[in-house]
């Protein structure tokens, strides 16, 4: 129950009824797959779903291949008597138990993942349904393209229970045989049978016919949106901030905040080296590096979280729907305060976390619905992401991709300093955190994570189920050493980079500053250039990002920071940062 | 001392060490970067006057815990100050502390006290914190933060280029569709425009026929596809239309809406073969096939009527005949959309079946859902604002008060203008999560639905302030944000974009339902209105036609075939005026320079957006009027009533709201300066 818009008299969401939606396929077109991609986002939408697979429930009932009559999957040729009643009697039983989920424990949709590959199969099942008030839709997968279903087949059903001890050509073998089978019969869904949606290629081409209703046109602009294409989801949260626990103050990022800004960027660099590494290992043939785009929320501190992944050209997106939880009237007050002032509210806030809105505050719920425009971007995204954000947006994020129940949502532990790795798997998500920054604002002293504020928070709000693939304060690997590293490293190929650039500039060889002839001459322009250099050494993705662009930047960071004083004599600014006329020494002797 | 490691310094709200709540960080105190002391003292100081205006009450007690937990014993001087300045400020937020700053500075009490804009604490905590942050020894860093907000940038949508090439025979609503399209890409502010095939015939006719040659043959006859010379110079205007489409998507455009038959797949590969040649540029066709007889004739009739140039010396029988005549030329030629290859979206009868084919990238996507939530069935939208709330009569923004006497008033009246306009079809009301709102609709007998996205723009560290106090505290973001209404984002708010942005899926929503009652905010309704008459976005934070969305008015927008027919039903229960009008006085720079006072010199600009807003339910047919709306048939009279229809500004109104803010403010309810506020609008 995730994000409902809005609930209904009935107390089913929308006035949308039941729904069964029947998968429509041959064997390894992904049915599966899309069944529980569907599934995940109905549930997160708040939608009572279940995927009831025809195939896992034979193997339950009946066992692995090697133990059915030889004739169950014969569809070219006439089946025994007794295999047919099998196969009908498994069927029926499944289908008693759709109606009994409908009826009994109040679902809304339910996603019949099997076969139906031929006309009457199809006609039995909606003159089964139909007529007794629930909407039957056929959502039909087809693939025409050998490699994809090759692909299927020993990614997914060769794990599968049918065929433990085989050897692997040989199942494969086995599994296209049935499938041949089966294409010999096959009927496509037709427009005389009823709505359906057709999915060509996972998602190349979608044929809607008659889709009518809230539930049933997001189903389709979701299948829209997905695809099979590998890439990698990071999600990091942003560095700290100098007035914390306000929402409205919406202040910069304090000192400690740059320093683990810098250091994200070099985390992210070290893990995508690292995964692709594990590829490697792994034996996967690894093609061209997904491009890596950045979204962050309008926040300051979010949005200045990636600021050097800005000034390195990678494209950064500011969206503001990912505004963190709104704290609404209890912003900058304490938990203690707030406790104090709206003892009512408290209780019941403590009572739902997820669902309760405190006064013109958000609930989880709220922002979970605020959030769905970007679920959909999410999956639509080709290129690895990285999303910068706030504690809660990220659990809500989360929560859609591992299809966490909204009670776990507000309880999930996001530390300020793990980097949250989200790969798609077969039917899911495996999901990984790596600890790279154990700085300021990342814990208090007795090692609990520190949030901004206490709608951020996890105190009081329920536990995260060990297994729920989102418990991070276990599981998190230690990347701290390289992710330093790689800061270093990047530090020493731009120091490099400028002094050739100095070199070159001022034609000595030497690197040091000889002549005085341009004061300026190591001016935004000339840092540009060797961020251009680098970036082109190590084949990034280039950005649109010339020597003006930087110009104007830093024209602007002077211009708004009238009272900064913008280098040292001579306004010569290194590769470091603007050198602050206050040094140490002097700070020192004076504190 | 430099390289003392603190504790962490993030005071954290929900640790357990730290009651008090209060998190200013404090700086890292890092080798190699360093504080100016004497500027840090200085905002100490500041702090600690502003603390002096508080009851020491709220302050005892914490600050001590504070300093004792967090900072342990050899930390002294800077960080013990740090500790001042982390622990002290905290109970700023709490109402008494709060009122008792707000009466020192001779201000109303804040909405929502902490950090809001109403007392010096969030000044003074920027200058201090712009010195901190100088500490980080960090290459990069982007500009600081100070003030009440910032104009934001639009987002980069250059990359965005795409041809939408209609498909589809006649009347079957591709201009519809077109004009539906370009609406709400161009409320997402995509740049839009719709090249109309048929548009740049007629002016090329009509251009020709003035210059003195022959009147052209556009009857039937011309659309034949045996007829060698109509092929030809159909063909030249298709292809000199897509070569505009082109240039102007190259040069600005988002999305060009290429809105012509097209109707064979010769035609298509020739638009699909010419943009091969544009990389950047993304082709998608948009088929609208329709086989209900019902909507053909209508559709037929429709353009019969609407004074078609092409049958300007016609009897109606006579072009209706020649239409028709038409249609099936195109017929005889007609193939449907189903090229494997090319990405399409084909819509039957306006919903019922879609197909869509090789969908890409983003944009791409959200046109083919929101073509596939469009449908035809006849219905209206009522908008309507919530009923005066004690926040209006005070002047104030943001906010989540009570609806006033007089709005209760307004919302039960409401139940029966309502009532009376809809009769017995069905209807939903949808409000916003917000009392007033939820007031309004409390008497209405109809399913109601709360949206959190219907809520009033969040006005961030100003929620609470009236106009003149924001203007007093912070004058330049005051000009900031007149400057650029619809850009301007709150700080710890939200601009007018981020409002359009949180609406969209409400517009999805509104697409797919039929008699829907919005009762909701100012901004909000804006945002809605705009999306319905089609109003450029640099205007909506200012709508005022007739003059506004006034509180206690009633707005039914009917959707019709090429734009939104619009009533109003004002209810003449007083209320405040609370629209802002767009200031333009002459020493902004970039301002237009206008006559009259700020208030009440916008009557030109008034029957502008007016005419406009009429102007949509007109077919525009040679496309060079738009720029001249008045000229279209049907709009003076409806100029006429719109303008006629009564103001909630008259003597009567302004006496009752006198009386009322005058029973108020001898209750004690109302400081004199904030009734005098509330007059404004009305002087």
């Amino acid at each position: 129950m995730a994000a409902p818009l809005y609930v209904t008299q009935s107390g089913r969401l929308w006035h949308a009824g039941l729904i069964l939606i029947c998968t429509v396929g041959l064997p390894a077109r992904g049915k599966t797959h899309l069944s529980r991609a569907l599934e995940r986002y109905l549930r997160w939408l708040g939608v009572k779903t279940r995927v009831y697979s025809l195939g896992d429930y034979r193997r339950k009932v009946l066992g692995g291949a090697d133990s059915l009559p030889s004739d169950y999957f014969v569809t070219n040729a006439p089946r025994s008597g007794s295999t047919d009643a099998l196969r009908q009697s498994i069927k029926n039983q499944l289908e008693d138990q759709i109606w009994d989920f409908f009826t009994v424990q109040g679902g809304q949709v339910v996603i019949y993942d099997a076969n139906n590959g031929d006309k009457i199969s199809r006609k039995q099942c909606f003159d089964k349904f139909e007529p007794r008030g629930v909407h039957v839709i056929f959502m039909e997968s087809i693939c025409d393209k050998v490699d994809i279903i090759e692909a299927n087949i020993r990614s997914v059903k060769l794990s599968s229970p049918d065929y433990v001890g085989w050897e692997a050509e040989a199942a494969v073998a086995d599994y296209w045989s049935r499938i041949r089978d089966q294409e010999a019969v096959y009927e496509s869904v037709t427009v005389d049978e009823g709505p359906f949606v057709k999915v060509m290629n996972v998602g190349e081409r979608i044929e809607v016919n008659r889709i009518e209703g809230y539930l049933q046109t997001r189903c389709c602009f979701f299948l829209m949106n997905i695809h099979t294409t590998p890439r990698t989801i990071y999600f990091a949260r942003s560095g700290q901030s100098l007035i914390e626990h306000s929402y409205k103050a919406d202040s910069d990022l304090s000192p400690a905040g740059w320093e683990y800004a810098e250091r994200l960027k070099a985390a992210v660099a070290a893990r995508r080296k690292a995964l692709r590494e594990e590829r490697r290992a792994n034996g996967e043939t690894l093609g061209t590096e997904n491009p890596l785009l950045v979204w962050t929320s309008a926040r300051r501190r979010a949005y200045h979280t990636a600021w050097p992944f800005v000034h390195a050209g990678y494209k950064v997106e500011q969206k503001p729907i990912m505004s963190e939880i709104n704290p609404g009237v209890w912003d900058g007050l304490s938990s203690q305060e707030a406790m104090e002032r709206y003892p009512d509210e408290w209780e019941r806030f403590l009572a739902d976390p997820y669902a309760h809105r405190a006064p013109r505050a958000e609930s989880y719920h709220d922002l979970s619905v605020r959030l769905e425009p970007c679920i959909f971007e999410l999956e639509r995204v080709r290129d690895d992401l990285l999303i910068i954000g706030h504690a809660s947006v990220i659990r809500c994020l989360l929560a859609y991709l591992v299809g966490l129940p909204p009670n776990e949502v507000p309880a999930v532990e996001i530390a300020r300093g793990d980097l949250v790795e989200v790969t798609p798997a077969s039917y899911g998500v495996m999901t990984r955190a790596f600890h790279f920054w154990s700085g300021e604002g990342r814990g208090d002293q007795s090692g609990q994570n520190l949030y901004e504020n206490f709608a951020e928070a996890t105190s009081g709000k329920g536990t995260v189920l060990p297994e729920s693939g989102v418990n991070f304060a276990a599981d998190v690997e230690n990347m701290e050493s390289e992710a330093a590293e790689e800061e270093a490293k990047d530090k020493e190929i731009k120091a490099e980079l400028v002094k050739d650039a100095l070199r070159k500039r001022l034609g000595s060889t030497d690197g040091t500053r000889s002549a005085p002839s341009e004061p300026q001459g190591m001016g935004p322009g000339e840092d540009a250039r060797s961020h251009k250099a680098r970036r082109a050494s190590r084949s990034r993705k280039m950005e649109v990002f010339t020597p003006e662009d930087d110009e104007d930047e830093d024209e602007n960071e002077e211009e708004d920071e009238g009272e900064e004083i913008a280098g040292g004599p001579g306004g010569f600014k290194t590769p470091e940062g603007t050198q602050s006329m206050i040094s140490p020494q002097r700070l020192q002797k004076s504190v | 001392m430099a390289t003392t490691s603190l504790p962490p310094s993030a005071l954290g709200p929900n640790g357990n060490n730290n009651p008090s709540g209060l998190s200013l960080t404090r700086p890292a105190l890092n080798p190699g970067g360093g504080v100016d002391p004497m500027v840090l003292e200085d905002a100490m100081n500041k702090l600690d006057s502003l603390r002096l205006t508080r009851s020491p009450s709220s302050t005892s007690g914490h600050s001590q815990v504070t300093s004792g937990a967090s900072s342990p014993s050899g930390t002294t001087g800077k960080a013990g100050l740090l500790e001042r300045f982390g622990g002290g400020d905290a109970k700023s937020g709490i109402p008494g502390s709060s009122e008792t700053v707000a009466a020192t500075l001779g201000r109303s009490i804040p909405g929502t006290p902490h950090f809001g804009a109403q007392t010096e604490l969030l000044k003074t905590l920027d200058e201090s914190t712009k010195v901190i942050r100088q500490n980080a020894n960090i290459p990069s860093r982007a500009s600081s933060v100070s003030g009440i907000g910032a104009v934001v940038e639009k987002p980069d949508y250059s990359e965005a280029k795409i041809v939408v090439a209609m498909v589809g025979l006649p009347a079957r609503g591709k201009s519809y569709l077109s004009n539906k399209l370009m609406r709400y890409l161009r409320w997402l502010e995509y740049n839009v425009e719709v090249f109309n095939v048929g548009q740049l015939r007629r002016s090329k006719a009509r251009a020709a026929a003035q210059s003195g040659g022959d009147k052209a043959d556009h009857t039937a006859v011309f659309f034949n596809h045996s007829n060698e010379e109509g092929n030809k110079a159909r063909t030249q205007l298709a292809s000199e239309s897509l070569e505009a489409l082109i240039a102007w998507l190259k040069a600005e455009g988002n999305v060009g809406i290429m809105d012509a038959t097209n109707s064979t797949f010769e035609r298509r590969a020739l638009i699909k073969n010419r943009l091969a040649r544009e990389p950047k540029l993304q082709l998608l066709f948009v088929e609208s096939l329709c086989n209900d007889p019902a909507v053909i004739a209508t559709n037929i009739a429709l353009k019969v009527q609407s004074g078609d140039p092409d049958y300007a010396n016609m009897s109606r029988e006579e072009a209706e005949r020649d239409f028709r005549w038409r249609i099936e030329e195109y017929e005889r030629v007609y193939q449907s959309i189903n090229e494997p290859d090319v990405s399409f979206c084909r819509i039957l009868n306006v919903g019922s079946q879609v197909t869509i084919n090789r969908i890409e990238g983003y944009l791409q996507s959200r046109i083919a859902f929101y073509l596939m939530n469009l449908h035809l069935k006849p219905r209206s939208i009522y908008l309507s604002r919530h009923g005066e709330s004690m926040y209006n009569v005070d002047g104030k923004i943001g906010g989540d008060s009570d609806l006033s006497e007089r709005g209760w008033e307004y919302a039960r009246a409401l139940p029966d203008l309502v009532k009376k306009n809809i009769g017995d079809l069905p209807l939903e009301v949808w409000t916003s999560t917000l009392q007033r709102t939820i007031q309004t609709g409390s008497f209405l007998p109809f399913e109601k639905k709360t949206w959190k996205s219907l809520d009033e723009l969040d006005a961030g560290v100003c929620d609470g302030m009236t106009y003149e106090e924001i203007e007093a505290m912070y004058p330049e973001d005051y000009e900031a944000r007149d400057d650029d209404k619809f850009n301007y984002r709150y700080r710890g708010g939200e601009s007018y974009r981020d409002v359009v942005v949180r609406l969209e899926p409400v517009i999805m929503e509104l697409e797919r339902q039929e008699n829907i009652l919005i009762i909701a905010h100012q901004a909000i309704l804006r945002c809605l209105y705009a999306y319905f008459l089609a109003l450029p976005q640099e205007e909506l934070p200012y709508i005022k036609a007739n003059p506004q969305i006034p509180l206690h008015t009633l707005i039914k927008i009917t959707p019709m075939a090429y734009g939104c027919h619009e009533e109003r039903y004002p209810l003449p229960i007083a209320a405040v005026d609370t629209h802002r009008p767009k200031p333009n006085s002459g020493h902004r720079k970039n301002s237009i320079p206008s006559g009259g006072s700020s208030v009440m010199g916008h009557g030109s600009d008034n029957l502008e957006a007016i005419s406009r807003a009429t102007a949509n339910t007109a077919r525009d047919y040679y496309g060079d009027l738009s720029s001249h709306p008045m000229t279209n048939q049907g709009s003076a009279s409806k100029l006429g009533e719109l303008t006629t229809s009564p103001k909630h500004g008259s003597a009567e109104a302004v006496e009752a709201v006198r009386r009322a803010l005058e029973k108020d403010q001898d209750q004690g309810k109302l400081s004199p300066k904030v009734a005098v506020g509330s007059f404004r609008g009305q002087q």
